[in-house]
């Protein structure tokens, strides 16, 4: 427990220091939402059902830039060999990665929110309140999920290909989910309507989680 | 006879195919230094590794503390400092953050006090609050030193410590040691030539084709030159 | 020995696939609805079941491989893999060819359709990062966890794709695959091809497998000679 806060303190600090990863996700998810915005036809998309589907598309990529980058913040000066030594035990050092990556993808989150409303045609309201829940359940599935799979595939050559390539169809059921969620959620529907989207999304965030808090340690380690 | 710190039973490290460490077996009992003498690429930095549970062995096995170094607890990890070519400090943070941080990793009482007193000890006070990025070679490798020995371990690593270091440094770094040493802890350093450390008994090493043998003086060049020429009968 | 049993179950094999085949195309009826063309389905469906089935073959591979090590369990799991990633392409493939005469397109998005492209893409995702690892031991370590996670998501994945057709019926063509089997003889048929196909797939798996198995001796030896080899300077 004192290796987590240690560690995602660290982490925090760095990133309020330099910055560099919370712009380049709130950066990168804003261009995704420009491109679908030219990329659509402008008779049809706009509304929430496309803006829930833009919004999570820049949610994926960006969470990808997220979690790689949220693991080699650790590569300068061998960093992670100080940490793979010290008594910190690998579970708490997956779950301080998973928060700091959490924290990021929530910042560029509410960055895209912004952008969304812009863009499609919404409006600042009610919705925004019941959008938010049902993002933070998938970034959080997207955390855990990239996180253990990003410390995988920082070995392999062609990384920046990997991960995309492996997290795309895990995340699948999270993101279907999640975009009828916040479709529902934005266009004002009942939270009851989408209680089986949830209930995915939810299953998902479990799975993922307790999978990555299992298996981080076999993934960290070198040879 | 108190139970050995290091134990290395028919220890063997492959990349590969290529045999780097095999059939080192070694000893380490509490309270000693060893000086591990070897060449470029001789495996010095691969033993620290395995011997740390950073890395696992391909044959045989190391125990520290007695216990298997690919399932060292955090009740071991804790007591192992290592100094290794990389500095393990983050560039970003400063002097002084960056030791907190390991105090506190560590489980250090007190972390700021501890970063203040070896802050001092290493003679980094005055740039106790810059980042290390902006460090010359040399203070980062005191900082890191400091890194290494702020949770007082029972066990020290240390590869080439005296690389890259100046006159001052180096009689630092032996300072360090011999501290290390006088309080209990067992040591040790890996080096490309024996290491002049004064009131050190250091067990001495060399790594030879990947086994460990004790270190022989090499004989130098006139003498081997003039045996061989009385060989031949010149 | 282990090579009599690869023999033989080649040759049942081959036995089983040409039994089927006859069924297939002489034994049982034409299917009233969608004619002819229904006949891949005693093909594509028994493809479905086996890609899915070694994907956990995969799965419960590298759970072994992570608790008890030795290569064997991984050298299980990358041939499971390799064998599974084939019927899975078959199944996609024969699936593709039966929507093309049935409804005019060359893919739809119905459900098991859908959930057996992402387990093919899973398939790749794993085979291909076995191929980008350039560290032995460490390809074993990750493709064993992913092995584990794509399998745990898969109930998942076919949970959320079916709500997610469910949405849209009136859109896409949902095909009833296996839709009241009521003639017995298509039941016979499906189950000879079932066999036919498992049986296929065993003995291809196994012939793989005992290639990985002879390469990860090889590996052994070549190891053992550099060492002697290293062994020889001492003298």
């Amino acid at each position: 427990m004192a290796a987590f806060t240690a560690i995602l303190r660290k982490d925090l600090r760095l990133e309020l220091r330099s910055g560099q990863s919370t712009i380049a996700l709130v950066a990168l998810a804003l261009l995704v939402l420009v491109v679908l915005v030219f990329a659509l036809d402008p008779a049809v998309a706009r509304g929430p059902e496309t803006a829930a589907g833009a919004l999570w598309v820049a949610l994926v990529f960006s969470g990808m830039l997220g979690a790689t980058r949220v693991l080699t913040a650790e590569s300068e000066n061998g960093c992670i060999r100080g940490l793979l030594l010290s008594p910190a035990d690998r579970a708490g050092l997956y779950a301080a990665k998973l928060a700091a990556a959490f924290i990021f993808m929530m910042v560029a989150e509410a960055a895209g929110v912004v952008m969304m409303v812009l863009f499609f045609n919404l409006e600042f309201d009610a919705a925004m309140m019941r959008v938010a829940p049902v993002l933070a359940l998938g970034a959080l599935g997207f955390a855990s999920l990239a996180t253990l799979l990003a410390a995988i595939t920082s070995r392999a050559r062609a990384s920046d290909l990997m991960l995309p390539l492996l997290a795309v169809p895990m995340y699948v059921p999270a993101l279907i989910a999640g975009v009828r969620a916040s479709a529902a959620a934005l266009s004002g529907a009942p939270f009851s309507a989408a209680r089986d989207w949830i209930g995915i999304l939810i299953a998902f965030d479990v799975l993922f989680v307790t999978a990555g808090y299992l298996l981080f340690e076999h993934v960290i380690a070198e040879e | 006879m108190a139970a050995p710190v290091v134990e290395t039973r028919g220890l063997g490290k492959s990349y590969g195919l290529h045999p780097v460490l095999r059939e080192l077996d070694f000893r380490l009992l509490p309270g000693r230094g060893a000086a591990v003498i070897g060449g470029n690429g001789a495996g010095k930095s691969t033993l620290l590794a395995i011997l740390a549970g950073l890395s696992s062995p391909s044959e045989g096995s190391a125990l520290i503390f007695g216990a298997d170094s690919r399932r060292l607890g955090p009740r071991y990890r804790r007591r192992i400092g290592m100094l290794a070519h990389r500095s393990y400090l983050y560039p970003n943070l400063t002097a002084r953050e960056n030791l907190e941080f390991y105090a506190a990793l560590y489980g250090v009482a007190d972390a700021p006090a501890a970063a203040d007193a070896w802050l001092g000890r290493v003679g980094l006070e005055a740039s106790a609050d810059e980042r290390v990025g902006a460090f010359s070679r040399g203070m980062e490798q005191r900082l890191a030193a400091a890194r290494a020995m702020i949770a007082e371990p029972a066990l020290l690593l240390l590869d080439e410590p005296f690389s890259s270091l100046d006159t001052d440094g180096q009689s630092l770094m032996a300072k360090l040691l011999v501290a290390a040493l006088a309080r209990g802890a067992t040591v040790v350093a890996t080096a490309h030539a024996v290491p002049e450390i004064e009131r050190a008994e250091l067990d001495l090493y060399e790594i030879v084709r990947g086994r460990m043998l004790p270190y022989k003086e090499k004989e130098p060049e006139e003498v081997r030159r003039g045996r061989l020429r009385t060989l031949l009968g010149r | 020995m282990a090579r009599k049993i690869v023999t033989s179950l080649g040759v049942l094999s081959l036995i089983l696939v040409i039994a089927a085949l006859y069924m297939v195309f002489e034994y049982v009826p034409t299917e009233a609805d969608e004619g002819i063309v229904q006949r891949i389905f005693y093909f594509h469906v028994p493809c479905a079941w086996i890609a899915f089935m070694a994907f956990g073959l995969v799965a419960v591979a590298g759970i072994f491989y992570l608790w008890l090590g030795g290569q064997i369990w991984d050298d299980l799991g990358h041939g499971a893999a390799e064998t599974g990633m084939l019927f899975c392409t078959l199944m996609l493939i024969s699936g593709s060819l039966w929507a093309r005469p049935m409804w005019g397109t060359w893919w739809t998005w119905d459900s098991r359709l859908t959930s057996t492209f992402i387990l093919w893409l899973l398939y790749g995702g794993y085979l291909m990062l076995r191929v980008m690892i350039d560290d032995s031991r460490q390809v074993a370590r990750f493709a064993a966890v992913i092995g584990i996670v794509a399998a745990l998501d898969v109930p998942v994945i076919i949970l959320s794709v079916r709500l997610w057709r469910t949405i849209h019926p009136a859109v896409l063509v949902t095909r009833q695959g296996g839709h009241g089997l009521e003639d017995p003889r298509m039941v016979a048929t499906l189950l000879v091809s079932l066999a036919a196909i498992t049986v296929t797939f065993a003995w291809l798996f196994l012939v793989r497998f005992a290639e990985l198995r002879m390469g990860t001796r090889l590996e052994a030896l070549a190891r053992g000679i550099a060492l002697a080899e290293v062994r020889t300077g001492d003298i």
